[in-house]
């Protein structure tokens, strides 16, 4: 380091004469030795200077933790804690590797996670209980003059002017300090008092996406579901959940992780925005290009995704579908009509529908009949001994080329269940080669209707097109893949109808240039994307991938547009291939301990059935949605249909799902649960019959059918790790209004009368306010806090002890505490204790011990599947059957309700685990060996309830029993389970997770880093050997079937339901026509108001999930405050620059935002940002005058008719697996610009 | 003693308090606040430079105000800390004396008051310079604007409407008997108002000047101009940078 001392020959000067001299000047200066180029100066010490640096930087430790609640990142991070403080967080680098040949997970963590920090110690940060302070004035009066918690809070509710009071005032401010006890002392009294004078079916909670981060969410499911409670849904009510996935896989859900993306070979980014919405995972795309992969976006505006992307296909938006159709058409011509692959033709006769077999009706009279698409063959219609067989309606039945004779094969529902399935429950096909068309020396040919929407209004219109039939036992039937072949106007030599003349003939569906019209994606670029998706599946074996997003998910007819979709993966034969198929990235909920995860959430271990309900129905009836939607279901349906839904509201339909015990429908009954089984014991009959009796004659309804009857509002809500009034709540302010009675900016006119639902109870008056108590538990304040009427301060996620998976990662994350829950802050696990703890000592008084009466509906992967033969429908209530629980109606289920010792229950691991098992999707685990481990690991319950059992009291003893008890993480069950199922499919499945078998993950385990879960039949993907997990690489590898009528993948639905909207077949479906439906201009249209523009809620760059709008971080790298982004070309034409003020109305509210004018934008279409909290900088509207509104207050619900199908093969309930979806894209919005002078 | 002193008679009590205390305290207040900054807001030590969010303007007036303030300041030194019976010494005639002072100061009172004109001016006008502005800033603005206007109108006034004022004869006397802690008011209360207004704007200035950015005239970097490119610094002997915590020391 020292310069060498002494005179030395300077050869070069510095910049200038006058800085030789002034710097040379130094060496005179100071003690410190100058180099003799006079450039540097050696100093001793003096380093202090630097320590406040230093000690800026140093941390006393580290912790790992995640982030919730539903962050799909999985990214474990490092957070730093000094002097007690969390100062900041950095990436962990320590995940499993992914192998050789491969890029790693790591790299992980976006800006978004590394702000989460900030949340610890914000302004925004809920440090202590709060109450309405109007309301804790009148409870502590009510209180202290009955000196009963119950009593008091019924004496404030049950006062309608008190009532009004504390709720009018909700969102206004006036939260005040209260301590734990007495909030929770108030919580409790008002679920006693709501069980004890309504029911615990007016009970609810919802708390979403357990998988990133399941103790929290179970821990008040756990409290709901043992109180009888209903836990609400969220997958479906986020419109995350794809109902083509039920549809088609009779599974939800199950994808390639994001590792899996390196193995395509071809890759479609379709309305799912990589780098913005999957940021940690995004690498695998630009990595995977420099492997050869292709990548193509397709997106309405030019997105962060494209500019990685080959190719750009702009289709406008909600018009996917009528792309994918065009694609599918090129892909059927070209690799099934023109010439045959053997790869696609191999694959599809084993693992589709397409060589089954379906009737064609008849509809119509003499000359005029035509032919409509019937319902698949079974072997019931076959007659002889094979209609004899159990199950023989779900027996399906195809044409084998070697004999010509009708086969059924094994695999279909029919062999899932009874003696006879057992061992042949599997797509083995033995010597049978199915045919895939009946056409041949023995076919004839015959015109079918088909439905087309491609009208400008989006109307039903029909198409005429032939296919070959045969005649089989007495029946008019062709294949599936024939009707494909109608469906997509691939024309075939000799068969009648309207064809298309070629690729550019744009007036009959569904040839490229018939949707250049409808997308504006030129129709040969959408031919040769379709080609280069196939011949690469082809030369690669099913290695193209469609990654699907939010994009072409959110909208009402999403299930058409995924069924077009998932038409091209599954024709090229690359579902259940590591590399291809479909990716859909929406809103990902994979618990992968699912297992262990359903029994904790559900108090599976104490009462069975849990009530969950799907939240969109729920919403819609009790916001009372319901009645402002004028127009019929019919408006839906197909040409030429039924006439099921003519004179039918979307309401009706929703009570016909309900009594039909298709979907759940919590409240119930009109009456109390509670009372029911007194009440059958009373009138001296079992409660079933009693039930049943009581329906059908009228005396007892659903309370789906007068949800604006007092003893059918739902009276309590708590929402935990959600923001329902500032994200989810689409319709805002009608929940604003009727759900809370607070203001609103409902602009939207009721329906007339001869429009309102005909089976509903109409009351002349909505009500407003249905809701007693709204408690939230948060961290942070938000639009929902604001309105509730208790808010209890909750621990982030660096303050408590969690688990974390996503379906796109397959390793299993902790969460830790870094700090302790701060100020008065709890976890949800000790807070919803504390609430049971408070609860069980004024139930013990109050309630006791009673029996309620749960009714529940026909489920998925049970046998209550084959409730509906050909999916027949029978509605009792209009005669066609008999009531018949489980059958025709929901099941009726007693279950026994210990309320004083719910605080016991919850805080162990009840005795239903050891008789019943648990069973997820169909296999049940025994789970006694495991209860053992976890009597030793967690310690037993002495005394109480509980004596004796497991504890799960701490939220770390939750986590090893989610771990203990699932398959994926205890490789013990996972073999199990996969022996269980190899006795049904009679095929090789326990070498699986025999390389796992003595293998159990612990929480420990989690805590050193993220730990790699086990192949599980919990899951349809195989991880053994370290590959990378792809969705139903099982089914396709070891021949087990899909949860499915066929036990194929499913082209097409038999339903009359889905033949009622001419939805049998993949189908091109425009966005509604809001216009048409409620009234509201088209889009387009400018008048003095402003213009009319698609109004779209997709992700926010700068805050998803893990980190929010509010953060101060983000808020300053982006523009802050509430934005719409809009085209340059709207924006001229309403005279609007950039970051002007500017006000969005429409039916359902108003909205103020500043305008990012941007030519990123299409015309015609506005995003604005999902989650803009109405906390940061909204102003007041010009409207109304009151606080603009959030993105949700634009939307409202639309309920799609075939979303509540239930009871019938893969169309049958499941939580989170089916439900109608809480879609929110089809809206459009007047914008003008306003007065740029806002006040707040 | 001071020669010209007045009787004690002759001093009031609000000269006393005007020339006597408050000096005094803004002295204290000038010190102190120095020493209290440094040590409890050594990261808030600074001009708070606004050059990022503006520099057409600040290219400007920032040079003009600066250089101008310079001359200023010598000026000042030159007429209140040199004792006029030592530049006679050295054969500057008042006339002399009187006629640079005049001059320069003008120029250079001008010079720094443009050159505050458009300081205050951009910092009005540029949205994003306003908005980094504090109520601190305002108020310094505020008194140091005051000062200059006054100091540059008394020499004006006294100078060149007015025949001439010898201030070297009292406020100079004045001032350096602040600071020989032999403070004389009586100095004080025959000066013209215009004078003496500028003095007690200057001890408000002083006084809230370490409390303001005003310290960064504390710190102005003048070392770099000869300061070597690279500076090492060799490690403490002691072992980490940090001194070593009671029980740890090396043995």
């Amino acid at each position: 380091m020292k310069a060498k001392k002494g005179p030395e020959p300077r050869r070069v000067g510095l910049d200038s004469d006058l800085t030789d001299a002034l710097v040379g000047s130094r060496r005179f200066f100071t003690r410190a030795e100058v180099s003799g180029d006079r450039r540097a100066v050696y100093r001793i010490g003096g380093r202090q200077a630097d320590t406040f640096y230093r000690d800026r930087w140093s941390h006393d430790k580290v912790v790992r933790s995640t982030h919730g609640v539903n962050c799909t990142g999985s990214c474990s991070w490092k957070v730093y804690v000094k002097d007690g403080i969390i100062t900041w967080e950095s990436q962990q680098t320590d995940y499993p590797s992914v192998g050789p040949d491969s890029p790693e997970y790591e790299p992980r963590g976006c800006p978004r996670g590394a702000a989460f920090s900030w949340y610890t110690y914000s302004p925004t940060r809920v440090r202590y209980p709060y109450v309405r302070g109007v309301l804790l004035e009148m409870y502590r009066e009510a209180r202290a003059r009955l000196g009963d918690p119950v009593l008091a809070w019924a004496d404030v509710v049950g006062d309608p002017e008190r009532s009004r009071r504390y709720k009018a005032a909700r969102g206004k401010g006036g939260l005040v300090r209260a301590t734990w006890d007495e909030a929770a002392e108030m919580i409790a009294a008002a679920h006693v008092h709501t069980i004890k004078a309504y029911g615990p079916d007016r009970l609810a909670g919802f708390s979403p996406i357990p998988a990133m981060s399941m103790v929290s969410h179970a821990a008040g499911a756990r409290f709901y579901s043992l109180l009888g409670g209903v836990m609400l849904s969220f997958y479906d009510w986020y419109a995350d959940l794809p109902v083509a996935s039920p549809q088609v896989f009779g599974d939800q859900t199950d994808v390639p992780e994001s590792g899996d993306w390196w193995d395509a070979g071809y890759l479609i980014m379709w309305g799912s925005n990589l780098p913005v919405t999957r940021t940690p995972d995004a690498h695998w795309m630009a990595e995977a290009r420099y492997r050869g992969q292709k990548v193509i976006a397709v997106a309405p505006d030019y997105a962060d995704n494209v500019k990685f992307a080959d190719e750009w296909l702009p289709a406008q938006p909600g018009t996917d579908g009528a792309l994918a159709m065009a694609m599918g058409h090129v892909i059927l011509k070209e690799f099934f009509v023109d010439r045959q692959v053997g790869y696609f033709t191999d694959y599809v006769k084993r693992y589709t529908d397409l060589p089954f077999l379906v009737t064609l009706d008849r509809r119509g009279q003499g000359p005029d009949a035509v032919f409509v698409p019937g319902k698949f063959l079974t072997a019931a219609d076959l007659g002889g001994s094979s209609a004899r067989a159990e199950n023989a309606a779900f027996k399906t039945v195809l044409l084998d080329a070697a004999t010509d004779a009708p086969v059924v094969p094994g695999g279909s529902l029919g062999h899932r269940y009874g003696e006879a399935g057992a061992g042949i429950w599997n797509l083995d096909l033995g010597g049978v080669d199915p045919l895939l068309t009946v056409a041949g020396e023995r076919a004839t040919s015959a015109e079918v209707r088909l439905t087309r929407f491609d009208t400008t209004d989006g109307s039903a219109a029909e198409l005429s097109r032939g296919v070959p039939v045969r005649q089989i036992a007495g029946h008019t039937v062709t294949t599936v893949f024939d009707l494909l072949l109608a469906q997509y106007g691939v024309a075939r030599e000799g068969l009648p109808g309207v064809w298309p003349g070629g690729y550019d003939d744009p007036e009959q569906p569904y040839t490229p240039a018939w949707q250049a019209a409808i997308t504006g994606v030129a129709g040969e670029q959408a031919a040769r994307i379709a080609r280069e998706f196939a011949a690469n599946a082809e030369e690669s074996k099913g290695r193209s991938m469609i990654i699907m997003g939010a994009g072409t998910n959110h909208w009402f007819h999403s299930d058409t547009i995924y069924r077009a979709f998932l038409t091209l993966t599954t024709l090229t034969g690359c579902q259940g291939v590591n590399g291809g198929g479909w990716a859909h990235y929406v809103g990902q909920e994979k618990v992968r301990p699912i297992t262990g995860y359903s029994a904790l959430a559900t108090a599976a271990d104490w009462n069975r059935p849990a009530r969950q309900m799907i939240q969109t129905a729920y919403w819609y009836l009790h916001t009372d949605q319901f009645r402002y939607d004028p127009f019929s279901a019919d408006t839906l349906a197909a040409a030429g249909a039924g006439g099921t839904f003519a004179g039918r509201t979307t309401a009706d339909v929703i009570a016909a799902s309900a009594r039909m015990g298709w979907m759940p429908s919590y409240p119930t009954f009109d009456r109390n649960p509670l009372h029911l089984v007194k009440d059958a014991e009373a009138a001296g009959r079992p409660v079933e019959a009693y039930v049943v009796d009581e329906l059908k004659a009228g005396r007892m309804r659903f309370a789906g059918e007068d949800p604006d009857a007092p003893q059918n509002f739902p009276r309590v809500l708590t929402i935990w790790r959600a923001n329902l009034l500032g994200s989810s709540a689409k319709g805002n302010e009608y929940f604003l209004k009727h759900l809370l009675g607070a203001d609103s900016a409902v602009r939207a006119a009721e329906a007339p009368p001869g429009a309102r639902p005909r089976d509903l109870v109409w009351h002349e008056d909505a009500p407003t306010g249905k809701l007693d108590l709204l408690l939230t538990l948060d961290f942070r304040m938000t639009s929902t806090t604001i309105y509730s009427d208790i808010v209890l301060p909750a621990a982030t996620w660096y303050e408590k002890h969690d688990l974390n998976t996503t379906d796109m990662h397959p390793f299993v994350n902790s969460f830790n505490p870094a700090i302790a829950p701060p100020w008065h802050t709890r976890t949800d696990w000790d807070a919803f204790n504390t609430i049971a703890t408070a609860f069980s000592r004024l139930a013990a008084e109050h309630l006791g011990t009673v029996t309620d009466l749960v009714a529940a509906p026909l489920l998925h992967d049970t046998p209550d599947a084959m409730a509906t033969p050909h999916g027949r429908v029978t509605d009792w209530k209009t005669g066609q059957c008999e009531p018949v629980p489980g059958r025709t109606m929901p099941k009726l289920i007693t279950v026994e309700r210990d309320y004083a010792a719910v605080a016991d229950k919850m805080t162990a691991l009840g005795p239903l685990l050891d008789t019943l098992g648990a069973t997820t999707k169909g296999v049940t685990f025994d789970v006694t060996r495991e209860l053992d481990y976890l009597r030793h690991k967690n310690g037993t319950v002495h005394g109480g309830a509980a004596d004796g059992r497991p504890s799960i009291a701490r939220d770390v003893q939750a986590c090893e029993a989610i771990l203990a008890l699932s398959g994926t993480t205890n490789g013990h069950l996972a073999t199990q389970g996969f022996q269980t199922l190899e006795a049904r499919t009679g095929m090789p499945l326990a070498d699986l997770a025999a390389e796992h078998q003595g293998r159990r993950v612990t929480f420990a385990d989690t805590q050193q880093g993220p730990v790699p879960v086990i192949t599980s039949p919990e899951w349809s993907g195989s991880e053994s050997g370290g590959r990378r997990y792809s969705p139903f690489t099982i089914n396709v590898e070891r021949l087990k079937p899909w949860h499915t009528l066929t036990g194929r993948q499913h082209f097409f639905l038999d339903h009359d339901w889905m033949a009622e909207l001419g939805e049998g077949l993949p189908v091109y479906r425009p966005p509604l026509n809001m216009h048409a439906l409620f009234g509201e201009p088209e889009v387009g249209d400018q008048g003095e108001l402003g213009i009319t523009v698609r109004y779209l809620t997709p992700h926010n760059k700068w805050s998803i999930h893990s980190e929010y709008q509010d953060n101060l971080f983000m808020l300053s790298l982006s523009r802050g405050g509430p934005t719409i982004w809009m085209s340059k070309e709207d924006a001229a034409k309403i005279g609007v620059h950039d970051n002007d003020w500017i006000e969005a109305v429409n039916r359902n509210g108003v909205v103020v935002a500043r305008a990012v004018v941007s030519h990123r934008m299409p015309e015609g279409t506005v995003y604005m940002h999902h989650a803009q909290d109405r906390l940061i900088d909204v102003p007041r509207t010009e409207t109304n005058g009151r606080r603009g509104g959030i993105h949700n207050s634009l939307t409202r619900l639309l309920v799609k008719p075939s979303h509540l199908i239930g009871g019938y093969a893969q169309l049958s309930y499941a939580f989170n697996y089916l439900g109608p979806t809480g879609n929110q894209r089809d809206e459009v919005t007047v914008i003008r610009r306003r007065n740029q002078e806002v006040t707040y | 003693m001071n020669p010209h002193a007045a009787t004690p008679a002759d001093t009031g009590a609000l000269d006393s308090l005007l020339w006597v205390v408050l000096p005094y305290l803004a002295l204290v207040a000038f010190v102190a606040g120095h020493a209290w900054r440094y040590r409890y807001d050594k990261f808030g030590w600074t001009t708070r430079s606004s050059q990022l969010y503006e520099n057409r303007l600040l290219r400007i007036g920032s040079p003009l105000f600066h250089f101008g303030i310079l001359f200023v300041v010598l000026g000042h030194i030159g007429g209140l800390v040199i004792p006029k019976s030592w530049t006679e010494t050295v054969g500057v005639s008042e006339h002399t004396y009187h006629l640079a002072a005049v001059t320069l100061g003008t120029v250079a009172g001008v010079a720094t008051l443009a050159g505050l004109a458009i300081l205050i001016y951009r910092r009005r006008t540029v949205g994003a310079v306003f908005h980094a502005t504090t109520r601190n800033d305002k108020l310094m603005y505020a008194v140091l604007a005051l000062t200059l206007a006054l100091g540059l109108a008394a020499t004006v006034d006294s100078n060149i409407v007015g025949g001439g004022y010898d201030y070297r004869t009292t406020i100079s006397p004045w001032f350096r008997s602040v600071f020989s802690f032999d403070p004389d008011p009586a100095l004080m209360s025959g000066a013209p108002p215009l004078f003496r207004l500028h003095a007690l704007s200057a001890l408000l200035l002083f006084g809230i000047w370490p409390f303001t950015r005003l310290v960064h005239m504390l710190t102005a970097p003048v070392g770099y101009l000869t300061r070597p490119y690279i500076v090492y610094r060799s490690r403490d002997p002691q072992l980490s940078a940090r001194a070593p915590r009671r029980g740890w020391e090396r043995t």
